[in-house]
């Protein structure tokens, strides 16, 4: 009976080291980056290290945004740029020390997850200068620098964009939880901006339980077959997975990309989630390239603050719904995001 | 006693239904059919943890073994490009979680609780590791309207129009509550795991009854899991299971370890999702979501409560036989 619970013990602590695997296998996983840029050549040389959230750098959302900033950034300012690429939560804190321990000008880090890793570092590292994506700052670190959006601005965007599309009069939206803000910001952001391009636009927004509230496509898919059942016909997905599920189902529709459409959310999601391809009018996106290229310059010129940098945000390009895209709503909506960045439209959402 | 309460329940609820039938159809058809959509992993997990358990194993690896069979249908289609051929590695998986969950609980007699948590840890740490970006399903799985039946109001929208896995979700356990109560293999099922010795007496051979019926059970996770990746969400993420394989074997208690019980109790949850969503999207938002949202949870330990004593797991769950 010893032997077996012995057998059993074996069989869990490798299934451990198994997981576990996944995560010192991100530290070694590095590689330099492309264009002939290697490892830092020494404390004259502008450095920029970058970490990724769990995921690769070609992720072809933030990862991929960010690293491309930091890439042009690196050209621009005849500086070297290199990336960790993290498998596991648990490596945040070792990845970002490889760059400390190499002696790192800049060191980017990604993704709201890696907020606290960012803070711990920032605090201990004072001459390394940080800057956190998507990370919000409550305090104020000298040498770290939150790279955060408006996200009311995009989902304002996005909605106003739906408002003026909308043949059935009613939109809906399949976000994450209530209770992370920027999924609110998004939310509110869009009923508001359909309700700006047409008063009598009905609004349905609904929120997933604060548990798993990221990660649950099949929720997300069945949500948005209730909305499209109930009379909308342009749906928003804002919540990670849930809301990549909630694409993907739209898709599915009859009539998707004709009279059917979704909308994504923080990046061009017309490459994130291909199989929404055929319904996805466009996506309200952050713009983390160029924020974090901004940055990336002002650290080396000395001119990066602490706290929170507010980057741009704005709608991916229409792809394939192109032509269901009437030309006059294309320019009333470029005409909107373009008072949003300039400050003359308000979103007027509070939180 | 039981039984008395649940069919009261069942009335109340189908006389509401009805009603808001006649009130508002669209809403009423969208909702019960998100109902039934969300119930489908629910009510395939919940028969694994009812086969698993009326043979006297514990499966706590539901989750696990959905999360592995989910990762390998959805990959096998991807690569495979066919999504029937998907569909069957995701089945053929589960039951080979099965068959491992069998060989450590009943060959090796391994602690149950520790074997099933074997299984979720491993399938957690496999599947994140081999996971990969950006691989597509090659299509969409069918919805199937069946003739006549699906003309009906009200039952024919949401019952008769739907994906083979939701049909074949309301059928197992009606075919399985026969199976159980009315044939020779159920009772035998129920024998080793309500008293092994006596089934052991009259020539049941009680292991091998068990490693088969819970390396079954686990072609039934993968099921389960195959929908999800396939069907359902059309993707896989890490973890996207979601906790499913554990709310199941909340149902299978609800459901008191009957295969139709399981299968109201399912539907039960799956409309309290339902009507959480709905009441936030019609801005009813005096009951916080969160409330509703923890309904089916609070009235299975209220149930428990009120009728302790009377819902019995079979007796001889949890321990591995041992000839005397």
């Amino acid at each position: 009976m010893h032997r077996k619970i012995a057998l059993a013990a074996v069989a869990a602590a490798s299934a451990v080291v198994l997981a576990a695997c996944g995560g010192s296998g991100g530290g070694s996983s590095s590689s330099s980056a492309a264009g002939g840029q290697g490892d830092c050549p020494g404390a004259d040389a502008f450095c920029i290290g970058l970490v990724t959230d769990t995921g690769k750098v070609d992720d072809k959302s933030f990862n991929q945004s960010a690293w491309e900033g930091a890439l042009e950034a690196a050209s621009a300012t005849g500086g070297y740029a290199k990336y960790v690429e993290t498998v596991d939560p648990k490596d945040y804190e070792n990845n970002i020390n490889q760059f400390i321990q190499a002696q790192y000008d800049v060191i980017v880090t990604v993704g709201f997850l890696m907020g606290e890793a960012s803070i711990a570092a920032a605090k201990a590292n004072p001459n390394v200068q940080f800057i956190g994506v998507d990370q919000f700052q409550g305090e104020e670190i000298p040498n770290l620098t939150g790279l955060v959006f408006p996200e009311d601005k995009a989902g304002y965007a996005a909605g106003y964009l739906a408002g003026l599309m909308t043949k059935t009069g009613k939109i809906g939206a399949v976000l994450g939880t209530d209770t992370v803000p920027p999924v609110k910001l998004f939310g509110e952001g869009y009923k508001a901006g359909a309700l700006a391009a047409n008063p009598s636009v009905e609004v349905t927004l609904v929120y997933h339980a604060p548990d798993n509230a990221f990660n649950d496509p099949e929720w997300g898919a069945a949500e948005a077959k209730k909305q499209l059942a109930q009379g909308a016909d342009i749906i928003f997905g804002a919540g990670g997975n849930t809301g990549n599920g909630a694409l993907i189902e739209i898709a599915k529709a009859p009539g998707a990309g004709e009279s059917i459409f979704c909308i994504g959310v923080d990046t061009d999601q017309f490459f994130t989630v291909p199989q929404a391809a055929t319904c996805l009018l466009t996506s309200a996106e952050k713009k983390l390239t160029l924020g974090t290229r901004t940055l990336i310059e002002q650290a080396q010129a000395g001119t990066r603050k602490g706290g929170n940098y507010f980057g741009l945000t704005g709608l991916a390009p229409y792809h394939d719904t192109e032509a269901a895209v009437p030309d006059d709503v294309k320019a009333k909506v470029a005409e909107v995001i373009a008072g949003l960045d300039a400050g003359t439209i308000m979103t007027n959402v509070t939180l | 006693m039981r039984a008395r309460y649940a069919y009261a329940l069942a009335i109340i609820i189908g006389i509401a239904i009805v009603v808001c039938f006649f009130l508002d159809e669209i809403r009423t058809v969208s909702v019960l059919s998100f109902s039934l959509r969300y119930a489908v992993p629910l009510i395939l997990a919940a028969m694994v943890g009812i086969v698993c358990e009326r043979s006297g194993v514990i499966n706590i690896g539901i989750e696990g073994q959905m999360l592995m069979s989910a990762f390998a249908g959805f990959f096998g289609a991807a690569v495979t490009g066919n999504l029937i051929l998907g569909t069957l590695i995701g089945i053929g998986t589960g039951m080979i979680m099965g068959a491992f969950l069998a060989t450590g609980a009943v060959t090796w007699k391994m602690d149950q609780i520790i074997a099933g948590t074997v299984i979720n840890i491993l399938a957690v740490g496999l599947t994140s590791f081999f996971y990969v970006q950006g691989q597509v399903l090659p299509g969409n799985t069918p919805i199937v309207a069946i003739p006549l039946l699906s003309d009906i109001p009200l039952a024919g929208p949401v019952l008769f129009n739907n994906g083979l896995f939701t049909y074949a979700a309301v059928a197992i356990p009606l075919i399985l509550w026969v199976l159980l109560f009315k044939t020779r293999w159920g009772l035998r099922t129920r024998a080793v795991g309500e008293k092994p010795s006596a089934a052991d007496t009259s020539g049941v051979g009680v292991d091998p009854m068990r490693f088969w019926n819970v390396t079954i059970a686990g072609a039934l996770a993968g099921m389960a899991g195959a929908y999800l990746a396939i069907e359902a969400a059309g993707t896989f993420e890490r973890g996207f299971t979601a906790g499913r394989g554990f709310t199941a074997l909340a149902i299978m208690i609800f459901g008191a370890w009957n295969p139709i019980g399981a299968l109201a109790a399912a539907f039960f949850f799956g409309l309290t999702q339902g009507l959480a969503s709905q009441l936030q999207a019609d801005e009813v938002i005096a009951i916080p979501q969160q409330f509703i949202n923890m309904l089916p949870y609070v009235l299975t330990i209220v149930l428990l409560a009120v009728v302790s004593g009377r819902i019995k797991p079979p007796s001889a769950v949890g321990r591995p036989y041992e000839k005397d």
